[in-house]
């Protein structure tokens, strides 16, 4: 597969969670969007590691690291998912319309 | 060629299911497939390290702390259709960022390198040497951020326990 095919494949798969994240209400499946966006971003750049840089260590640490703050971003997330579910009863994002500290 | 469209389709597939399944343990299911599929596509790019983490952290940790987030909160409950409306506008806003971005990817040229990286570069053991010299500061700050998230979560995540009243 050419470069090319490899970013409009993951251009395929961003587009795809961004319709997610804008679609449903419950957050777990808007984090699932978030999720394949965050991989969409991933694909572009082992596909620029290995078809355009030089040295290709580079964009697999990059890659490396997407991947530990998407580990530490979804467990955030989750504990909020828990936290909300505590005070609704339900984990829907348009119930969640008051900000109160 | 024949590898990179199955990588494709088992990957659409999955983000497919992912994004269109209502039952969220199903959907869950879907993002695991789809997972396994850029796994697969970070092997075929020549990574077979970075395909490893993928399949460890995300299938392994990622899906597997969502599905008990569901069993914690709304159990296998559907979720109510969305709005014809609100498709709409998703799928517009999501197809006119497709068309545009392909537009510049199919117009784009990228230069290849000079002269094309040895095998040796590829080796984890170079990938651990840049990852502990180079991107030292790097590492190590993801190691707080990971630190500061589990806290955070353990934070917020905790039921309020009542005051103890003295005696």
């Amino acid at each position: 597969m050419t470069i090319h095919m490899w970013l409009l494949f993951a251009l395929a798969l961003f587009c795809m969670g961004l319709y997610a994240t804008l679609v449903r209400r419950n957050l777990i499946a808007i984090l699932i969007g978030i999720e394949l966006m965050l991989n969409a971003a991933s694909i572009n750049f082992m596909a620029f590691n290995k078809f355009v840089a030089s040295d290709p260590v580079v964009g697999q640490i990059i890659v490396l690291f997407i991947i530990g703050l998407a580990a530490a971003e979804v467990a955030i997330a989750l504990s909020i998912v828990l936290a909300v579910y505590r005070e609704h009863a339900n984990i829907d994002v348009s119930d969640l319309e008051e900000l109160k500290g | 060629m024949i590898a990179g469209g199955l990588i494709v389709m088992l990957t659409i597939a999955g983000a497919l299911i992912a994004i269109a399944q209502g039952n969220i343990v199903r959907a869950i299911f879907g993002l695991g497939v789809a997972l396994a599929g850029v796994a697969l596509a970070f092997l075929a790019l020549g990574s077979p390290f970075v395909a490893a983490m993928e399949v460890l952290i995300y299938i392994g940790g990622i899906t597997v702390a969502m599905v008990f987030a569901v069993m914690l909160s709304s159990a296998g409950r559907k979720e109510p259709a969305a709005p014809i409306s609100r498709h709409l506008m998703a799928g517009l806003i999501a197809l006119a960022f497709f068309v545009g971005v392909a537009i510049v990817i199919t117009g784009a040229e990228f230069a290849s390198p000079s002269e094309p990286a040895s095998e040796a570069a590829w080796s984890v053991a170079e990938l651990g040497r840049h990852l502990l010299n180079r991107f030292n500061v790097v590492f190590e700050a993801l190691s707080v951020v990971l630190l500061l998230a589990i806290i955070g979560a353990i934070a917020i995540a905790r039921r309020d326990e009542p005051e103890e009243v003295a005696p």
